[in-house]
C-alpha cells in the first residue's frame, strides 16, 4: 500500500523541487535586477565620476599651463589657451605675445609633474569646482641646469561644453596670515 | 405379548430413527458447510488475529524478516508504478522541463544582472566617497587638519604636549616618519627654545575607501627661537621675526575607534 501512493508522489517531489528552484531563482533575479538598477541610478555615483573627471582634467590642466617649450613656444601656448576658460583664458590671450618673446629670450624648457590633486569642492549643477593640485615644476635653462620646484596650486574649474577647464589658477599664499 | 421378532423390528426402526436425525442433518449442513466453512473460519481467525498478529509482526520485526515482506509488497506494487510511470512520462515532463527552463533563465539573468550591478560598483569613481560623502569628507578634513596642527607644532615650554599628540594621532609607520621628519628640528629645538606652530591652510580629501582615506594638505609652519644662545646670521633673523614656510604633503589617514589617526606621511620625495 505504501508503495502504490509513493510512486504518483515520486514524481510530485521532483515538481515541487523545480517549483522551489524557480521561485528561488525568481526572487534571486528580482533581488540582483532591483541591485543592477539601483547602482546605474545611483546619484552620488554620478557625482563621482563627475568629480573625477574634474580632477582629472583640473590636472592635466595645470599640467599643461606649467608646461612650456621655448622651442615650441606656439604649440605650448595653444594647449594653454585651450586648457583653460573664462577669465584666466583672456588673460592668456591677451598676454600671450609679450609671454612668448620672454620665454624665446630665456630659451628655458619648463617642464611639471603632479604629485597630487584633490577636488575640495564640486558644484556638478553649476559646473564648477575647486582643486588642490600639488606640483614639481623642472625649469632646465640654456646651460643644461635644471631646477625643481614644488607649487602648491589651487585652481578652480569651469565646465563649459561638458569640458572642465581652468577658469583660475593661483598658488597658495605663504606665510600670509602669520606674519601679517 | 412382544414377540422376540416384534421386539427386534422395534429395535430396528428405533435405531433407524434415531440413526435418522443423526444421518440427515449433517448432510445438508456438510453441503452448506463446503461454501461457508472457510469463511467462517476466517472470520473466527481475524477475531482471534489481533493479539496474535501483533505478536507475530513483533516476532517478524525481531527476526528481520522485513526484507521478505518488502519483497512481496514489491511484486506486488511493480503494476501500479509501473502504470504511474507511464502517465507521468505523458504529463509530468512538460511542467518540470517549463520549471527547469525558467530556472534557467531566471537565474542566468540573475547572475548577469549581479555582474553588471557588480561591474558598475567596482568602478574606482563609485568606491572612492571623497566629496560624495561630504560628512565624512568634512570629517577627515577637520580631523586631518587637527592631527597635522598637532603633530608638527612644538612649544619647548610644553613638550609633553608633543609627545602625547604624536602617541595619540600616529600609528604604524607615520610613528617612524614623524620621528624622521622632526628628529632634526627637536634635537636644536629645546636648546634654542623653539615654538614651532603649524597650521593647514587648505586640505582635500583625494581618497576615502571605507575606514581609509588620503589628504592632500597644505600647511604654513612658523619657527620662532627664542632662545639668545643662537649664532649664525639666519638663525637671528629667525629670533627676530620667525620663519615661515609652506609645507605640502599628503597623509594617509585610518580610522580606528571613531578617530582618524595618521598612518603615512608623503612628502613626495622631499
Amino acid at each position: 500500500m505504501t508503495r502504490t501512493v509513493r510512486t504518483p508522489a515520486g514524481v510530485r517531489p521532483a515538481l515541487a523541487v523545480a517549483l522551489v528552484l524557480t521561485l528561488v531563482a525568481g526572487a534571486f533575479a528580482a533581488w540582483a535586477g532591483r541591485d543592477w538598477y539601483a547602482a546605474a541610478h545611483d546619484d552620488s555615483a554620478a557625482y563621482a565620476v563627475q568629480r573625477d573627471r574634474a580632477l582629472a582634467a583640473g590636472e592635466q590642466a595645470v599640467q599643461n599651463l606649467n608646461t612650456l617649450d621655448h622651442r615650441r613656444v606656439d604649440q605650448g601656448l595653444d594647449l594653454w589657451e585651450s586648457s583653460t576658460t573664462g577669465e584666466l583664458h583672456k588673460q592668456l590671450v591677451d598676454g600671450r605675445t609679450e609671454f612668448a618673446g620672454q620665454v624665446k629670450a630665456a630659451k628655458t624648457v619648463t617642464t611639471a609633474r603632479v604629485l597630487s590633486g584633490a577636488v575640495t569642492e564640486l558644484d556638478d549643477r553649476a559646473g564648477r569646482a575647486r582643486l588642490l593640485v600639488a606640483l614639481r615644476i623642472t625649469v632646465t635653462t640654456p646651460d643644461s641646469k635644471s631646477t625643481d620646484k614644488d607649487s602648491r596650486m589651487l585652481g578652480e574649474l569651469t565646465r563649459t561644453d561638458g569640458r572642465w577647464k581652468l577658469s583660475a589658477l593661483g598658488q597658495a599664499p605663504v606665510g600670509g596670515t602669520a606674519a601679517g | 405379548m412382544p414377540t422376540p421378532r416384534h421386539h427386534l423390528n422395534r429395535r430396528r426402526r428405533r435405531q433407524a430413527l434415531a440413526a435418522a436425525p443423526g444421518d440427515t442433518a449433517p448432510r445438508p449442513r456438510t453441503s452448506v458447510g463446503l461454501l461457508t466453512e472457510p469463511a467462517a473460519e476466517a472470520r473466527r481467525r481475524t477475531a482471534a488475529k489481533p493479539v496474535r498478529e501483533e505478536a507475530e509482526k513483533e516476532a517478524e520485526r525481531r527476526a528481520g524478516a522485513k526484507a521478505v515482506r518488502e519483497e512481496a509488497e514489491e511484486k506486488a506494487g511493480r503494476p501500479d508504478r509501473e502504470t504511474a510511470g507511464r502517465r507521468t512520462r505523458s504529463r509530468g515532463p512538460v511542467p518540470l522541463v517549463v520549471l527547469c527552463v525558467l530556472t534557467l533563465l531566471l537565474g542566468g539573468f540573475a547572475g548577469w544582472a549581479h555582474s553588471r550591478a557588480g561591474d558598475l560598483r567596482d568602478d574606482p569613481a563609485r568606491g572612492n566617497t571623497a566629496l560624495t560623502d561630504l560628512a565624512r569628507t568634512s570629517e577627515i578634513k577637520g580631523q586631518t587638519a587637527a592631527a597635522v596642527a598637532a603633530l608638527f607644532s612644538y612649544d619647548h615650554a610644553d613638550p609633553a604636549a608633543f609627545e602625547e599628540a604624536g602617541k595619540a594621532l600616529l600609528t604604524g609607520k607615520a610613528v617612524e616618519q614623524h620621528r624622521t621628519l622632526l628628529g632634526g628640528v627637536l634635537a636644536r629645538a629645546a636648546e634654542q627654545k623653539t615654538v614651532i606652530t603649524t597650521a593647514v591652510t587648505d586640505s582635500a580629501v583625494e581618497r576615502i575607501d571605507g575606514d581609509r582615506a588620503r589628504v592632500l594638505v597644505y600647511a604654513d609652519q612658523s619657527s620662532v627661537s627664542t632662545a639668545g644662545t643662537t649664532k649664525g646670521g639666519k638663525q637671528q633673523k629667525a629670533q627676530d621675526q620667525g620663519v615661515y614656510a609652506g609645507a605640502m604633503f599628503a597623509v594617509d589617514v585610518v580610522h580606528r575607534d571613531g578617530r582618524w589617526l595618521v598612518e603615512n606621511i608623503d612628502t613626495f620625495g622631499r
